[in-house]
């Protein structure tokens, strides 16, 4: 049983960093790097094996089943992994590691280092707890977990005023938003009295209130924010600048995947939505009307799209703007899993679902590319305002030629991975509403001026600013060639990718018959 | 597959693509109004709107409106959006949690209504 | 009718709410987060109580107590989560004081409509 290493490796790797840090000074980067490596083997092999077996991965903490003694009903924690979690937590594990790596050149002028190793840690446990719990507390405990670390790491940097305000800002706000988030869970618990997903899904599939329904509108709410939706979008641009840029390609490539979209997803469909299954259509279900809820998604998708877009435009800041694009790539990740919602059970639902994870995974990797190309301009030239910046591919080749893919690929240009994802969500939502897919087409529009912008820039006649700037060292250089090279070998067989993983991913997170749920079922031995 | 009726459809999108073109002329043409610079001081009042100002030789401007008008109003539109979305991010953190709460109120209202 | 503790449980919500509309000083705003997670600590503990017979229900952990005098018990996972929930708003009270000094340190203001130098 591989699953518990996933959270044991980082958690152990985390708090042993301030023993280890003082046997020396090179010592706990190594040990960083050889945690973080640990885990992402670990990763690899669930995914790996939920791949291949195409089954749900059960797991009880402390027990061999989720049945209490003497009752009837599951009381301990649960995890579940399905395709979806696993492909996530193999996501995470890679950037993780590589932003690790990065670290080791990237922080290498910063104090405090074993407390920057011990959060990042912490941060990458949290996003992989999330992504593999069953339990919707636990879902909560790793939540606010993955946000303290990323409010910590937000102002790591304390001596700059950026870091503290920006900090503030989001640490404040999104204490609110988990409180709200709380504050569902406490309905939920009220009103059903367990806290396990997938029997949580067959309580309100039996009899639906209108306490659920209250409940998934403070999850929903509360979500949003967190994966930086408009109007809740202004945190995320404040704060992934303000962070170091490794931490800025964690935050924008991950948190914002693990601990909202990927969560709105996971509670909108494991918990809301019992599937297709014979047992659970009995009763009234679904318990909450699916195209109110689509629709709330698809109406946040497309203003985040927009505007976010839009806003990346008008930046002179690299690191804003490409914050400012992540918000505009999780409108698209939003509108894949709103039509996905509303067109449950057809072809164009499941072709939505496995466009939005396809850009999930995309994103993290190209996200994570192009904020590691800005620590890295600002690594060696020391600012990150646009109108200093130009003539930079003379001086750091290599740099720029990793900020070409990566911009080609965010856009979507054939060759590289951004554009089979994103020609899926296009397909389906054209599919469903050519409304939608208008409105899509539309927001990359504004996405390519505001890449082409920073494109003219690098390429520019040279500015005073960068005379002494030559490429930085290996340790920054390498995480930036294996990111380049792994977004053109997935863009070189997109399809192959997209029926092999991306499609089982959207079946077994859209559960047609309801596997999420019956993988817990079995246990208690009813249906 | 194709019948006859379908064609209707055609003609359905076709008139709201009009209706659609014409109302953003009309809004381009509004957003065109206003003074330009040609040098010196002295501006042209491209709409007339100012009849004694009109500077000679461009009384033909006065009244009328042309494809440039609809041009430069479709920029000065698109800017003014970009004007008003920054003007939005206050960087206050009482906006940022009553858009929270306002996002909460809107999500919470679609569903006990609809749900 | 809602028991008492339901509606004061709400209201603490809804005072931390206006809280964080209507002050503007950091210290406040740190108040009114805690105030409205004690708000939901105490929806969530009221939701362990019942009263069984009449007879008052006892700790979960006096599980030995319980079974000799026939006494029942209150619901344990409600405490469980509240107790897990205090250490997380531990943590983000010492975070947050830790960002205010901070703050003040760089602006001199603990007004929070004064740290606004990041838009547009």
């Amino acid at each position: 049983m591989t699953l518990p290493f996933l959270i044991i490796i980082p958690l152990f790797g985390a708090f042993s960093m301030p023993i280890v840090s003082l046997l020396g000074k090179k010592i706990k980067e190594y040990w960083a790097v050889i945690v973080s490596g640990a885990t992402l083997a670990v990763s690899a092999k669930i995914f790996y094996t939920v791949w291949k077996t195409n089954e749900i991965i059960l797991y009880t903490l402390g027990s061999d089943s989720p049945i209490g003694k003497g009752v009837k009903f599951p009381i301990r924690i649960v995890w579940e992994v399905d395709l979806f979690g696993a492909l996530l937590a193999l996501t995470i594990a890679f950037v993780g590691f590589l932003a690790v790596i990065y670290s080791l050149g990237y922080m290498k002028h910063d104090t405090g280092l074993e407390k920057y190793y011990t959060l990042i840690l912490i941060l990458e446990l949290g996003m992989l707890g999330i992504v593999i719990t069953g339990d919707i507390f636990n879902f909560y405990v790793f939540l606010e977990i993955m946000s303290i670390a990323s409010y910590a790491l937000v102002a790591f940097r304390n001596d700059t005023w950026e870091g503290i305000e920006a900090g503030i800002k989001y640490m404040f706000v999104g204490s609110l938003a988990s409180s709200f988030i709380l504050l569902g869970i406490a309905l939920l618990y009220g009103q059903y009295g367990t806290l396990t997903m997938s029997y949580l899904a067959i309580k309100i599939a039996e009899n639906p209130t209108l306490v659920a329904k209250i409940a998934l509108a403070f999850f929903i709410g509360g979500l949003l924010f967190k994966s930086g939706a408009v109007p809740v979008h202004m945190w995320l641009a404040d704060a992934h600048p303000a962070a170091p840029s490794s931490i800025s390609a964690m935050l924008s490539g991950l948190v914002i995947k693990a601990g909202g979209v990927y969560a709105v997803a996971r509670i909108v469909f494991g918990i809301f939505n019992p599937g297709l299954h014979a047992y659970l259509r009995a009763f009234n279900a679904p318990a909450v009307n699916m195209d109110v809820i689509g629709w709330v998604i698809v109406f946040f998708a497309c203003l985040t799209l927009l505007v976010g877009n839009a806003m990346a435009v008008v930046q002179t800041d690299m690191k804003r703007l490409f914050a400012f694009s992540s918000v505009g790539q999780i409108g698209y990740i939003l509108l894949g899993i709103g039509i996905g919602t509303l067109a449950y059970g057809t072809k164009a639902g499941e072709l939505a679902l496995a466009g939005a994870i396809y850009h999930i995974v995309n994103h993290a990797l190209i996200k994570a590319l192009l904020f590691l190309v800005a620590g890295a301009v600002i690594h060696q030239v020391g600012t990150k305002n646009l109108n200093e910046l130009s003539g930079l591919a003379k001086k750091m080749p290599l740099t720029t030629f990793s900020f070409v893919i990566g911009a080609a690929a965010i856009i979507g240009l054939p060759p590289l991975n951004g554009f089979a994802s994103k020609w899926i969500i296009y397909e389906s939502s054209a599919m469903y509403n050519p409304v939608l897919a208008a409105i899509a087409v539309v927001g990359t529009v504004f996405s390519l001026a505001a890449y082409t912008r920073v494109l003219f820039t690098f390429l520019g006649r040279e500015s005073d600013m960068i005379k002494e700037a030559k490429e930085p060292e290996k340790s920054m250089i390498i995480p930036m060639l294996i990111l380049v090279a792994v977004i053109i070998v997935m863009g070189l067989l997109p399809w192959q990718i997209s029926d092999k993983i991306m499609v089982p991913t959207a079946r077994m997170l859209e559960q047609l018959n309801g596997e999420y749920i019956m993988a817990l079922l079995k246990f208690i031995g009813g249906a | 597959m194709f019948g006859y009726w379908d064609a209707l459809y055609f003609l359905y999108a076709f008139l709201i693509g009009l209706i659609i073109s014409y109302l953003l002329m009309k809004w381009a043409e509004k957003v065109s109004m206003g003074t330009r610079r040609t040098g010196d001081g002295t501006k042209i009042y491209i709409s007339g709107e100012d009849q004694d100002k009109v500077i000679p030789h461009f009384e033909h401007l006065s009244g009328y409106f042309t494809g440039r008008h609809v041009m430069w109003g479709l920029i000065r539109g698109v800017h003014r959006m970009f004007l008003v979305f920054r003007r939005e991010h206050t960087g206050l953190l009482t906006d940022y949690v009553a858009y929270l709460l306002i996002t909460i109120a809107i999500v919470l209202g679609a569903l006990v209504i609809g749900g | 009718m809602i028991p008492l503790q339901f509606i004061t449980a709400f209201l603490m919500v809804f005072m931390g709410i206006y809280a964080f509309l209507y002050k503007r000083n950091l210290i406040k705003l740190i108040l009114a987060l805690n105030l409205i997670d004690a708000g939901i600590h105490l929806l969530l503990i009221s939701l362990g109580y019942r009263l069984e017979n009449g007879i008052l229900p006892t700790a979960p952990i006096y599980t030995g107590y319980e079974t000799l005098k026939g006494t029942p018990m209150v619901g344990p996972i409600p405490q469980a989560l509240v107790l897990t929930s205090i250490v997380i708003g531990v943590c983000v009270l010492s975070l947050a004081m830790a960002l205010t000094i901070n703050a003040y340190r760089h602006y001199g203001t603990l007004d929070v409509n004064k740290l606004r130098r990041l838009r547009g």
